[in-house]
């Protein structure tokens, strides 16, 4: 697991070999490269029976159902499904403001957690895993692979990710969506911090090209909660001119104005048929990666 | 607006606190590294109005709680006093007190008088002002007396109404007498009248020399003016006019002729514009009593009969109403005794003018009177009589010497001369006057001018102006001096008839005589005769054992030897003078009245008054009799209630609003649960 030997801060191995319990699914039929776990839209050679289908001159004969010539006189080629590995790619975001955690941890390091152990768990059952990280563009990109020197250099840029520069994130998800070779697994781990109507257009591209996505929205909870005693002043992490305010004032209005955008999120990611995580980063990672894993379990299952 | 602890208002900067924690606050500030900036300014760029406004109600309300604190304790006053006492303790407060008898008009529910409202008043609130001293100039004597406290305002014999008229410029020159005197600080002057226009000779030339010496006080002399210009809702003034005592052969009657005023005149179509006022008249205590129908603003009553014993020649009387609106103007006393012989002496050098003046003096209007006049010549004046002399008539050069002497005493003590000028007018002055040369006109001229409200030339009872203007001046003689009062006048304003400036008495200057070649005064003789007897009359009214004086007045005798027939029971002796009665002096009755300007209602005009005080201090309230609200009071309640109100919605602006779920709102939610595409 560790060749190198190398302790990486945001994994647990205790965590990861709990999570190890629960397989990690795919909600709809994937394309790998092998066989593999996950259902695929071709036919295969899985022992799951699929359908007949009339033999038609080219076939092979060693999958003609014999028994079923005897019966009707007919030739019928018994299909299967197919199994496949799926291909994982984690889109961190490194914008600025990623950096921000007023409980100890910081989104940044959330994000490396969870796409440490999803990372982990997907190559533990033999999926490629991928990585993008991007904040106003594609700051580094490794397309999946399925082999363990692999997720070291995964680590390796999970580790690297400085967060800096301002959230560019739709046209990103864009140029993933396009980039990224159909049916694949894309796991967004952001805050999200863009207009949500920018946001609507980009998973709309990427089920679209039939990825299978999840997005766990990282937030922290002074974020959501807002309080401040002292008159502030916010400089902003991405750059941006720096803000005055007194909170009493200023709080109602904040939390209007974020309570509207949590709700168009969620409007937005269910119209999306996206797998939405809100994470509050004070949370324990492996129990929302638990709740992850164990939803998945229930809605899988599509071909 | 004004206080009682005045320098607590320095304190008021204080207010400015809120702002100030308020600025501190903000500078205060921390400054944190911020990721959802998205936020903020939607936040910023949302409509601020209620938040905005809010944030500056609370701000509002904790300075106006502040200031009301400020302004409970610095102990606020309501009143009309606006400026009262800004610099705190006054240290000499000079009250000026009207006593005059329109003060003692009641208000419209009847009650206290002006005066004892306003004294009432002044106590109340001069007690909680306070001042180093006090000192009163009551409206009797016009002098400044210092007082122990407010109080003795209400018990002291100064404060108590009288029968005189009131001088307010007099008052005004006393304490500005008493400030330059004592060299007091800083002086604050309460007037408390009624803004009767006789009271406050408005016209007077004294109002400018007052208004400028007391700009001239450095330490700043503030006046307040406690006024009760309303007028009476119904109110009836009576007034004996004349009285006389006429004895027949068998008989003696009295006749009062008296006149009632009645303010204000009603609208004569109203209804009650008519009313009947019983007057009793009450001669030496035997009552009788006569009902008039009073329509109108004035009515009179002449020569009303009341038979007397025959014995009885002298005595006193009063006439009364009953109640009303003001009661120091419904009584009248008099007195009256057997007509004095009226005694005229002339002196001529013409005796073509001394026939017509021995005739004027000598026939009397009235068969009960004796008149007598006598020509004599210059050497028999020390033979004179003078104290049974009414009217001296001088033709001849202005006497000089022991002459002068005689004929000065004589005007002194209250007789009355005329002076024509002689055949050959020389120099020298007599009161102040001299006689010029004859100025010979080419044709006659008539007289131009004369007063004809008051003094010799005056109209008749009815209002008949005298036939003055049908005289015929063929030469008349210059007059020279200048402290005289014109009297009448002929063309070009040259004064025929003036009247010198004497403190009793009368001494008069005729630029004429009555002989042919010099006027017609003679031939047409009503107003030589009428001019004869009017100051006839006048000098035998200072001969009698009787006397009609005008409250107010300077007595003739020391008012300590009066002793009281009837009269105000609350006046001391030594202010008989100014109180309505019947004395008794030596030998002599004297009935003391009200002056005839207390009668007129007319008040000073406001802006008027603002001229008067024109460049002063001067701050004014209206209060009425009867009033029972104090002039001033402490109102620190007031603001402390509003102090408590101020936090207690500063505290509701205060709180937050209602408690929000949003940790359940906030928690991580999965969304999305579903297999797509299965």
């Amino acid at each position: 697991m560790f060749p190198d030997r190398h302790a990486r801060s945001f994994l647990d191995a205790a965590v990861l070999s709990r999570l190890a319990a629960v397989p990690l699914f795919a909600r709809m039929p994937m394309v790998g490269s092998v066989s593999g776990r996950h259902p695929s839209p071709y036919r295969g050679s899985s022992v799951e029976f699929a359908e007949y289908r009339k033999y038609v001159p080219g076939d092979d004969l060693r999958r003609l159902d014999w028994r079923a010539y005897g019966r009707s006189d007919r030739f019928y080629v018994k299909e299967f499904e197919a199994d496949t590995n799926l291909r994982c790619c984690l889109v961190i975001d490194t914008s600025g403001s990623m950096n921000f955690g007023s409980t100890g941890i910081t989104k940044i390091e959330y994000a490396r957690r969870l796409g440490g152990a999803l990372g982990y768990l997907a190559l533990l059952q033999g999926d490629a895993i991928g990585i993008s990280c991007v904040a106003d563009g594609i700051a580094r990109k490794i397309p999946p692979r399925r082999n363990p020197a692999h997720l070291t250099t995964v680590f390796d840029i999970l580790e690297q990710a400085k967060p800096q520069n301002e959230t560019q994130l739709a046209p990103v998800l864009h140029e993933l969506a396009e980039t990224i070779r159909q049916r694949a697994l894309i796991i967004i781990l952001s805050d999200l911090f863009v207009e949500p109507e920018l946001l609507r257009g980009c998973f709309q591209h990427l089920r679209f090209r039939k990825h299978d996505v999840a997005a766990f929205h990282l937030l922290d909870p002074q974020e959501l909660s807002f309080t401040f005693r002292r008159p502030m002043r916010f400089i902003d992490m991405e750059g941006g001119p720096a803000v005055f305010a007194e909170p009493n004032e200023i709080a109602d209005r904040y939390h209007k104005v974020l309570e509207d955008y949590l709700a168009q999120i969620k409007q937005i990611m269910l119209e999306s048929a996206m797998d939405y995580h809100r994470v509050t980063i004070d949370e324990d990672y492996e129990k929302v990666l638990m709740r992850f894993l164990v939803g998945r379990t229930r809605a899988k299952g599509g071909r | 607006m004004s206080f009682l602890a005045p320098m607590l208002l320095a304190g008021l900067p204080l207010v400015a606190l809120p702002i100030i924690i308020h600025l501190i606050n903000q500078r205060r500030f921390q400054t944190i590294r911020w990721g959802a900036m998205m936020f903020l300014l939607a936040a910023n760029r949302l409509s601020r109005g209620y938040a905005r406004l809010r944030q500056w109600l609370i701000m509002a309300f904790r300075m106006l709680a502040i200031a009301g604190l400020i302004f409970a304790i610095a102990r606020p006053l309501a009143s009309g006093w606006l400026g009262l006492s800004a610099g705190g303790r006054p240290d000499t407060t000079i009250v000026l007190l009207d006593r005059s008898p329109s003060m003692q008009q009641t208000g419209g529910s009847g009650g206290s008088t002006k005066l004892e409202t306003g004294r009432q008043q002044l106590v109340q609130a001069l007690k909680m002002l306070g001042s180093a001293r006090w000192v009163l100039v009551d409206s009797t004597t016009n002098k400044a007396i210092e007082i122990e406290s407010p109080d003795s305002l209400l018990n002291s014999p100064a404060g108590e109404p009288a029968s005189s008229a009131s001088d307010i410029p007099a008052m005004l020159q006393a304490a500005h007498d008493y400030i330059q005197a004592n060299k007091s600080g800083r002086t604050e002057i309460w007037i408390c009248s009624d803004l009767r226009e006789n009271d406050w000779n408005g016209e007077s030339g004294r109002w400018q020399t007052l208004r400028e010496s007391f700009l001239e006080f450095p330490q700043g002399v503030r006046f307040h003016l406690l006024a009760y210009p309303q007028a009476a809702l119904e109110n009836v003034a009576i007034r004996v006019t004349d009285v006389r005592r006429q004895q027949t052969s068998d008989a003696a009657e009295l006749f009062i002729s008296l006149k009632l005023s009645r303010a204000p005149v009603l609208d004569s179509n109203s209804s009650n514009s008519k009313i009947s006022v019983p007057v009793q008249f009450e001669i030496d205590g035997a009552r009788s009593e006569l009902t008039i129908e009073m329509d109108g603003a004035q009515f009179e009553l002449k020569d009303h009969r009341i038979p007397l014993e025959r014995s009885h020649e002298r005595g006193w009387g009063r006439v009364s109403i009953p109640a009303d609106a003001n009661m120091a103007d419904n009584e009248f006393c008099f007195v009256f005794d057997r007509p004095v012989p009226r005694v005229a002496i002339i002196l001529a050098d013409d005796p073509q003018a001394a026939r017509p003046l021995e005739l004027a003096a000598a026939i009397s209007p009235d068969p009960s009177v004796h008149d007598s006049a006598e020509v004599i010549s210059e050497e028999q004046l020390a033979a004179v009589e003078w104290e049974k002399l009414s009217l001296l008539l001088w033709q001849a050069p202005l006497p000089k010497g022991s002459s002068a002497n005689l004929i000065q005493a004589f005007v002194e003590r209250g007789g009355q001369a005329v002076f024509l000028p002689p055949a050959a007018p020389s120099e020298g002055e007599f009161f102040g006057v001299g006689w010029k040369a004859w100025v010979e006109e080419a044709e006659e001229i008539p007289v131009e001018n004369w007063r004809g409200d008051q003094e010799l030339l005056a109209n008749t009872q009815s209002g008949a102006a005298l036939p003055v203007g049908q005289l015929q001046i063929r030469r008349y003689a210059g007059l020279s001096g200048e402290s005289f009062t014109p009297l009448a006048s002929v063309r070009g304003g040259k004064p025929l008839l003036v009247r010198a400036t004497t403190a009793h008495g009368g001494a008069y200057f005729l630029a004429t005589t009555p002989a042919p070649g010099d006027s017609s005064l003679a031939t047409s003789g009503v107003v030589l005769y009428v001019l004869v007897q009017r100051a006839l009359a006048a000098g035998a009214a200072v001969l009698g054992n009787t006397r009609q004086l005008v409250a107010g007045a300077p007595p003739e005798s020391d008012p300590a030897t009066w002793q009281r027939v009837t009269g105000d029971e609350r006046a001391i002796s030594t202010e008989f003078p100014f109180h309505r009665g019947v004395y008794v002096s030596g030998e002599r009755l004297l009935a003391v009245n009200r002056p005839a300007a207390e009668d007129q209602a007319q008040v000073l005009a406001d802006h008027r008054l603002g001229e008067l005080f024109r460049g002063l201090d001067f701050a004014r309230v209206d209060d009425q009799a009867g009033s029972l609200s104090s002039l001033i009071q402490e109102v620190w309640r007031l603001f402390l209630a509003a102090m408590i109100v101020a936090l207690i919605v500063e505290a509701g602006l205060c709180l937050p609003k209602l408690a929000r779920t949003r940790e359940a709102t906030f928690k991580t939610e999965p969304v999305g649960f579903h297999a797509p595409g299965g």
